[in-house]
């Protein structure tokens, strides 16, 4: 006959707080190695996003890895199609502005704006470098006193939507 | 008349949302059936009050009615039919208004199916749907208004004359329709694209989608039917949305590779971020809902990722609508914005109210708790907990920092795309492990021993694939790790299907394409899974490839010179100028690509010149194998300078995107009664 054997279960209580502890333990793991990430990622990739005047002003910035924000002035728009280089000048526009349009198209007409020579190697030349076009520049202000961007985003026209009515609609009908 | 038929048919459509409103919330606290119908009713009314609404613009766009400011401001007399049809969507208040059309046919469809099934929510949820709903109808009823027209204010002085008013302002005539003609702004050349046609449509069914979960989820909370019941409403209507963001941002990426010229499809741009931070959460939830379904487990987590889904939508329509945010996409700045912030704010936090109070009260408690960190359970949660990761990676990157930079220290402090990849790369290698893992380990829990044997044929498959590539020429040790993460997903998907066609064969008898086919026909949602997952996986391999290999190059060619690049040729033939049917001049360069000496195509890379800017459209020769993709910079007859991408692997990206969308359908599809 076939002895019974019966063996005394770890304590249930035991077993739930040492389940308790893996997960405890796996989440703790997992949250710090999420915070490593984020806070060794930004301190790395970290930018700061600035004027063309805070840059020019402050020898502070020189040589860092900054985002400027500026007008593109069309008429200085110089691409080298065989060296791939784009050179050309961004003028300052204030931080805050209520319509872009118009912020764009002030700055490039104050003769006194501070402005900034702009180089981008290696690059073809985007559809939309336009004269008055708002260029976001990723790069460094270098001793040279040329901004060499490695990143260039530029604003889609699709902004510029007229905020005030357009000229040329207000001549009267005859019959009025 | 047009314009006058659309606001009569948008305020017909807010009014039967506030009523819907008032009726269904009435009869929420009397029970009267009647109420909650004529609310329900109501509610019905919208869609075609919205269709009417939306036709008349359609007519606007296509008729030239260029006194309406919208029609003034995003077509000219230059604008082919098909993209005067597709400007419904190109500026912000047309695409508000076919965004709440959209949002009213999805409304409508969740009313009309789940009326039987899930009547007792009915009197929540149809007034979250309709208070969503005619927070959009106001935003376009009285900020930006389509159907306003421009208009001479004959006593006004000279600089404040031309208005535009969705009324007749008194004292006033409508311009000249010759100075109207004259002055019609045109489409942003950008937005003349195939992809202008599908892609915005599924983006914004996408997004909209996303309310139908969201108001299931809070009439639970707030009825206290927390039972599985709404569990199982949302979880089709959660597919649906997610197979539309799925397909919207498959065609973004594919229309940014096309029209910005970079060679790219995807740039960590924020608003492209803003649309991916939904599809993360939703990810996340359409996982951990089966747990729910399963176990009875994760129901406040659950309930946490519909509220997050929904709130992430309205923060991603948020940034893209306010103007506030930089990004190529955005729209223009626009007053929107406060309202939309505050709408956003306001449903996330009457949501999470409701959850709190029912959290409190114990109604969200779980019917089991987790046995083994090795179970399916388990480890569906850590996948969760690695999409919510990249959720707040990616957020915080795109608003967080910029935002709580420009809060404490007064400036703006942003990242590029190398830290976005920094941050999910490791997260993806994770996701993708998963992937292969979850799906073998059993519920409830499993020894490591039993998993390991599971994992023992994908593994050396995937090992064996791995050397294959090695000794196939990829050189790089990065490359083929990655290939390897990836293939390893895909191999676990592939055997568990050929596991139940095998399964299948042998009890049944059935041939391996029927028992495929009724594979996939019973068990929809497991075997949608797999394919998608093998989607997925198809779609890494092919982000590792055009990442990692991509090969740039610029060269100027004299016309007949031919340049080297890897085992191709490229010669330079021609160069023509022509004009197409809607006026805009081509400039069109014609180049012979050669392998190994043999012609395999020719290749037109062009530049348009629109009235507003020009715009390059790249030359491609597609395979699987890669994309030989070509932008003209600039050239004449006898010289011409091209930009010259070869991306590999970067057609499996659209194609992996098919088998998600596929594979999606597949588990979404309604079962018939059987």
């Amino acid at each position: 006959m076939a002895q019974a054997s019966w063996e005394k279960p770890k304590h249930p209580l035991k077993r739930k707080r040492s389940q308790r502890a893996q997960f405890i333990t796996a989440g703790v793991v997992i949250l710090v190695s999420l915070l490593y990430l984020l806070v060794s990622g930004t301190l790395q990739g970290a930018r700061y996003f600035i004027t063309v005047a805070e840059v020019l002003d402050d020898p502070a910035h020189r040589g860092r890895t900054l985002r400027v924000a500026g007008a593109v002035d069309g008429e200085s728009i110089d691409y080298d199609s065989e060296e791939a280089v784009i050179r050309f000048d961004i003028v300052h526009i204030p931080s805050q502005y209520d319509d872009l349009a118009q912020a764009l198209r002030d700055a490039l007409e104050d003769a006194n704006a501070p402005r900034m020579n702009i180089i981008v190697e290696d690059a073809a030349i985007p559809d939309l470098l336009q004269h008055e076009a708002q260029a976001i520049l990723t790069g460094a202000l270098e001793g040279d006193g040329i901004f060499h961007a490695t990143e260039l985003l530029l604003k889609c026209p699709s902004r510029f939507e007229e905020s005030s009515p357009p000229e040329g609609l207000g001549q009267l009908p005859e019959h009025s | 008349m047009l314009a006058e038929l659309g606001l009569v048919a948008l305020t017909l459509a807010l009014a039967g949302a506030l009523y819907a409103i008032v009726a269904c919330l009435y009869s929420a606290r009397t029970g009267e059936q009647r109420l909650l119908q004529s609310g329900r009713n109501a509610a019905l009314l919208t869609c075609p009050a919205l269709l009417l609404a939306t036709g008349a613009l359609v007519v606007a766009l296509l008729t030239e009615q260029y006194q309406l400011r919208y029609v003034y401001q995003v077509t000219d007399p230059g604008t082919p039919p098909l993209y005067r049809f597709t400007a419904l969507w190109g500026a912000q208040r047309g695409s508000l208004l076919f965004w709440s059309l959209l949002m009213s046919g999805f409304i409508c469809g969740a009313i009309a199916l789940n009326w039987r099934g899930e009547r007792r929510l009915m009197p929540v949820c149809i007034p979250v749907m309709m208070a969503s709903l005619a927070f959009f109808l106001g935003l376009s009823l009285f900020i930006e208004n389509p159907f306003e027209r421009w208009w001479i204010l004959i006593d006004a002085p000279v600089e404040e004359q031309v208005v535009s008013r969705a009324l007749i302002p008194p004292r006033a005539v409508p311009p000249t329709e010759a100075n109207l003609r004259a002055g019609a702004e045109g489409m942003n050349p950008l937005l003349r694209h195939f992809g202008m046609v599908i892609h915005p449509p599924m983006l914004y069914l996408g997004f909209v989608g996303f309310t139908i979960p969201f108001a299931f989820a809070v009439a639970a909370l707030a009825s206290g039917d927390l039972s599985n019941s709404w569990i199982r409403a949302t979880r089709r209507w959660t597919l649906i949305a997610w197979l539309f963001l799925s397909l919207g941002l498959i065609l973004g990426g594919r229309w940014a590779y096309d029209v910005l010229g970079w060679g790219g499809y995807w740039g960590w741009d924020p608003v492209e971020n803003a649309a991916f931070l939904p599809w993360l959460v939703g990810t996340a939830f359409i996982h951990s809902v089966m747990i729910q379904e399963k176990r009875g487990m994760l129901k406040l987590w659950n309930m946490l990722l519909v509220i997050a889904a929904f709130s992430a939508v309205m923060f991603g329509t948020f940034a893209t609508r306010s103007g506030v945010i930089d990004s190529v996409h955005s729209f223009a700045r626009s007053e929107v914005g406060f309202p939309m912030l505050a709408f956003w704010a306001a449903m996330t936090l009457l949501a999470l109210s409701l959850l709190a109070w029912r959290w409190r009260g114990g109604a969200l408690r779980d019917e089991r708790q987790f046995a083994s960190l090795l179970s399916r359970e388990s480890l569906f949660v850590l996948n969760n907990v690695i999409f919510i990761a990249l959720f707040v990676a990616i957020f915080w990157g795109s608003f967080g920092l910029p935002i709580a930079s420009e809060l404490f220290l007064s400036k703006e402090v942003t990242i590029g795309a190398q830290t976005f990849e920094f941050y999910v790369v490791p997260l993806f290698i994770a996701m993708y492990m998963l992937m292969g893992v979850a799906p073998l380990a059993a519920w409830g829990g499993m020894t490591v021993a039993r998993l390991g044997g599971m994992l023992r044929i994908p593994l050396l498959l995937t090992a064996l694939g791995v050397a294959g590539l090695a000794v196939g020429g990829t050189d790089l040790l990065v490359a083929a790790l990655g290939y390897g993460v990836v293939m390893f997903a895909a191999i676990v998907a592939l055997c568990e299907i050929a596991r139940g066609v095998a399964a299948r064969r042998q009890t049944l008898g059935e041939g391996p394409l029927r028992a495929l086919l009724a594979l996939f026909g019973r068990n929809q949602r497991r075997y949608g899974g797999y394919m998608v997952h093998l989607g997925v996986t198809v779609i890494g391999i092919g982000v590792i490839g055009s990442t990692i290999f991509q090969t740039e190059a610029q060269h100027t060619l004299n016309r007949g010179e031919t340049v080297v690049i890897q085992d191709y040729a490229l010669r330079y033939e021609d160069f023509v100028r022509a004009q197409a049917v809607d006026g805009r001049l081509m400039n069109i360069a014609s180049l012979v690509l050669l392998r190994h000496g043999d012609e395999v195509a020719r290749i037109r890379p062009r530049i348009d010149d629109y009235p507003q800017l020009p715009m390059s459209i790249a030359g491609a020769h597609s395979t699987l194998e890669n994309d030989f993709y070509v932008l003209l910079i600039r050239g004449d007859r006898q010289r011409a300078t091209f930009r010259i991408y070869i991306n590999p692997l970067v057609n499996l990206v659209w194609w992996g995107g098919l088998l998600l969308i596929l594979g999606t359908a597949i588990a979404a599809y309604p079962k018939g009664r059987r």
